[in-house]
């Protein structure tokens, strides 16, 4: 054990005093820090849209939009003075980028609830903001044409619906939103893609490097070809997790500065939309990091015998393919396995050892999946990791002192049943 | 106390190939054991076994009594290997520390003795510094230290002075017989005889798998020399040439050029080849009846296999296809 530990030490004091772990563990926060502040640019003055309004009737729609659009902070809205060619002219002023765009109504609006908006960028934003406007001003005016006192439209117009999101699983219902389920869903199988091909990569380039570099026959008079592989993929999966820990500490960190950070640009932090985390269940945390680690042990294997079996980076790449297209199955497929969580296609992904480390915390946070469906899935996958390291374990004993060609997989066989 | 290394009738085959055929050796406590044989003779796959990085097809191999095999007993072996091999981006300290690690040694105690043993061989200003940072010589300096940093009983040593300069060679060569000294046992592995005439007490000369001779090297020396003669001459070789091939004098003739290495045909008398070089007009500058040289007696021992083993050497494919 204590030569196992050394192998380990080594493989992460190494690893960790390289330049690339430095450049991508501060790329992550600095990368984060930038979509904060971006954020708070946005909802500073800068952020506002400054528009035209062109009424070309007569009833003062125009006019009833400005004013209804005076208390929005994202749209600062203008009334266009009519004349031949201001059409032209607008359309010259949002080329230049002085204004936005600019929205047309006319005496019909009331009739036929028709305008138009044109803009130099459509935004989801904008567009959803103009439209509420336009139609509560439609409303107000139709029910003002059928003698209601303004003052009650104002007041029926004043309460706005809030529809709270919650999403019930096993028994709990918690508030989320369908855009949070989306995005925890992604999240999830971008993480564990990255996560498990990343470091797998890396051991399978130690096995090489000790390969090429001639070092492994001295290290295999003093510890069993297992111990020494079992050594790399824990060694690697400590950096992995060290590298997840220097991101997660430092997101949570710059979240929480959050308001500081709006203070020194020069907004107002209460106005600043919060970033809404979704609400990570302890259970779905637990179901993450076991597939994490499942994954990462199964996978790690797998890519130890790659790099066993190749002489160089070349070979290696070429041999590695197989397994990345493995494991980009589940990362693929991840749209279908939100969508439609139960479908057969679902619950095949999350049982196969080699698709379910991404599928079953992706369906399991869906919550689609059942306890008993989840210890068959984890069963699985156990199950695959001690099958899939004894032959990767055989393939790496005979592969790490050879040279020469890549081995034929009839060659491959005949390792694991001699070594 | 039974001897560190027993190799019994070990037999080891790969594609087509018997690299080593029914061998067996054996190593005593306490001296330098050469193994001797040309190119492709099996002494690599001989130390592998040894070391348990191959298993032999047949036999059995014993260290210090134990078939358990050389990984059981790492701590108490050094192993330097003929495909030499350290990390080239790790520091010097950093690697034979973690090396001792392996081995069994705690980390002070292998930092401690990787300082001494690097300052003992001139290297302590590199502690620091990249493996890849250093020459070739002095990266052999530091995987000799690999070998012998945890302090083992018995040190194998494969290849262990080629392309070395002659001032690193001969600090390694005292650093092996201080460890002889100190009652520890080395194997080592060679084709150069010198070094095998300058070090070994007992040795094992190999050639196609097969053992050819063992024993102390003064009994070898004895049963396999008939009478020797070392001539040097000085300046004039007189009808020298005529004489070495007079088949009833001379029985085999090494010719150097100014030196030369006879053997005596039976009943023949080094007084008469005196004679008859002297009278012959050559001018001789030394004249001697000696054993015969290691040099001799491995080329008349090894002679013609030496060629053909060493033209086709097995690659590992070959060796890998034999295993199945």
């Amino acid at each position: 054990m204590h030569k196992v530990w050394a192998v380990i030490r080594r493989e992460f004091v190494e690893r960790v005093r390289t330049k690339w772990f430095w450049v991508s563990a501060i790329l992550g926060p600095v990368l984060f820090a930038g979509i904060i502040v971006f954020q708070i640019a946005q909802s500073v003055g800068g952020g506002a849209r400054h528009i035209a309004v062109v009424d070309t009737g007569k009833a003062g729609y125009g006019r009833r939009v400005v004013e209804a659009l005076g208390a929005s902070k994202s749209i600062r809205a203008d009334a266009a003075s009519p004349s031949p060619h201001v059409l032209d002219s607008l359309t010259e002023l949002v080329e230049a980028k002085r204004i936005n765009g600019f929205l047309i109504v006319g005496d019909s609006l009331s009739s036929d609830g028709k305008a138009e908006y044109r803009a130099s960028n459509l935004s989801l934003q904008t567009i959803e903001e103009l439209q509420r406007t336009l139609n509560r001003v439609v409303e107000k005016a139709r029910l003002e044409g059928k003698g209601v006192n303004p003052t009650v439209v104002d007041w029926a117009q004043a309460l706005r619906v809030t529809l709270e999101q919650k999403k019930c699983q096993r028994g709990a219902c918690l508030a989320e939103s369908a855009g949070q389920s989306f995005i925890m869903a992604y999240l999830i199988s971008l993480l564990l893609f990255m996560a498990i091909l990343l470091y797998g990569v890396n051991v399978m380039s130690s096995v090489l490097e000790e390969k090429r570099d001639r070092i492994v026959e001295v290290l295999i008079s003093s510890l069993r070809p297992f111990q020494l592989m079992l050594g790399k993929v824990f060694g690697a999966g400590a950096v992995s997790f060290f590298q997840f820990l220097i991101w997660g500490v430092s997101a949570r960190v710059l979240i929480s500065l959050r308001g500081p950070i709006a203070r020194a640009l020069g907004a107002d932090p209460s106005q600043i939309q919060d970033v809404r985390l979704p609400h990570i269940p302890f259970d779905t945390f637990v179901v993450f990091m076991a597939c994490f680690l499942g994954g990462f042990l199964l996978y790690s294997a797998m890519f130890a015998a790659v790099g066993a079996m190749s002489s160089n980076e070349q070979e290696a790449r070429q041999a590695q393919q197989p397994v990345t297209y493995l494991l980009m199955i589940s990362y693929l497929s991840f749209i279908g396995l939100t969508n439609e969580p139960t479908s057969t296609f679902a619950k095949t992904l999350s049982v196969v050892p080699f698709t379910s480390p991404i599928a079953t915390p992706v369906r399991w946070a869906g919550g689609s999946m059942g306890v008993g469906e989840l210890i068959v899935s984890l069963g699985m996958l156990a199950l695959a990791i001690v099958g899939v390291t004894w032959v990767a374990a055989r393939i790496y004993r005979v592969g790490i002192l050879m040279t020469g060609k890549r081995p034929t997989l009839k060659e491959l066989v005949r390792w694991v049943r001699t070594a | 106390m039974s001897d560190p290394v027993v190799v019994d009738r070990v037999t080891k085959r790969f594609a087509g190939h018997t690299a080593v055929d029914t061998l067996s050796l054996s190593v005593p406590s306490g001296i330098i054991y050469g193994l001797l044989g040309p190119n492709g003779a099996g002494k690599t796959t001989t130390i592998r076994m040894i070391m348990d990085i191959y298993e032999p097809d047949e036999g059995v191999v014993r260290l210090f009594n134990d078939v358990a095999g050389g990984r059981t007993h790492s701590a108490r072996i050094g192993y330097l290997p003929e495909e030499r091999g350290l990390y080239p981006k790790m520091r010097v300290l950093d690697v034979l520390v973690f090396l001792a690690e392996t081995k069994g040694v705690v980390r002070r105690a292998a930092r401690a003795r990787a300082l001494e043993w690097l300052d003992r061989l001139g290297l302590a200003d590199w502690r620091l510094r990249k493996v890849s940072d250093l020459s070739k010589g002095m990266q052999q300096k530091v995987q000799f230290i690999s070998a012998m940093l945890h302090d083992p009983e018995l040190v194998v040593l494969d290849e262990p002075f080629s392309a070395l300069d002659p001032v690193n060679r001969q600090v390694l060569l005292d650093t092996v017989i201080d460890f002889r000294r100190r009652g520890k046992t080395v194997l080592f592995s060679t084709h150069i005889m010198e070094h095998a005439e300058q070090l070994c007490d007992r040795l094992c000369i190999i050639a196609r798998g097969k053992k050819l001779i063992d024993g102390t090297l003064a009994d070898i020396k004895r049963t396999r020399g008939g009478k020797h003669i070392v001539i040097a001459f000085d300046g004039s070789q007189g009808a020298a040439q005529q004489i070495f091939g007079d088949r009833r004098l001379v029985a085999k003739i090494h010719d150097f050029g100014q030196q030369a290495e006879l053997e005596l045909a039976d009943g023949a008398d080094a007084q008469e080849i005196l004679r008859a070089l002297v009278s012959s007009g050559a001018r001789l500058s030394h004249f001697e009846l000696a054993s015969p040289s290691l040099h001799k007696i491995f080329v008349d021992l090894v002679g013609p296999d030496a060629a053909t083993a060493a033209a086709n050497p097995p690659t590992d494919r070959e060796r890998e296809r034999a295993r199945a």
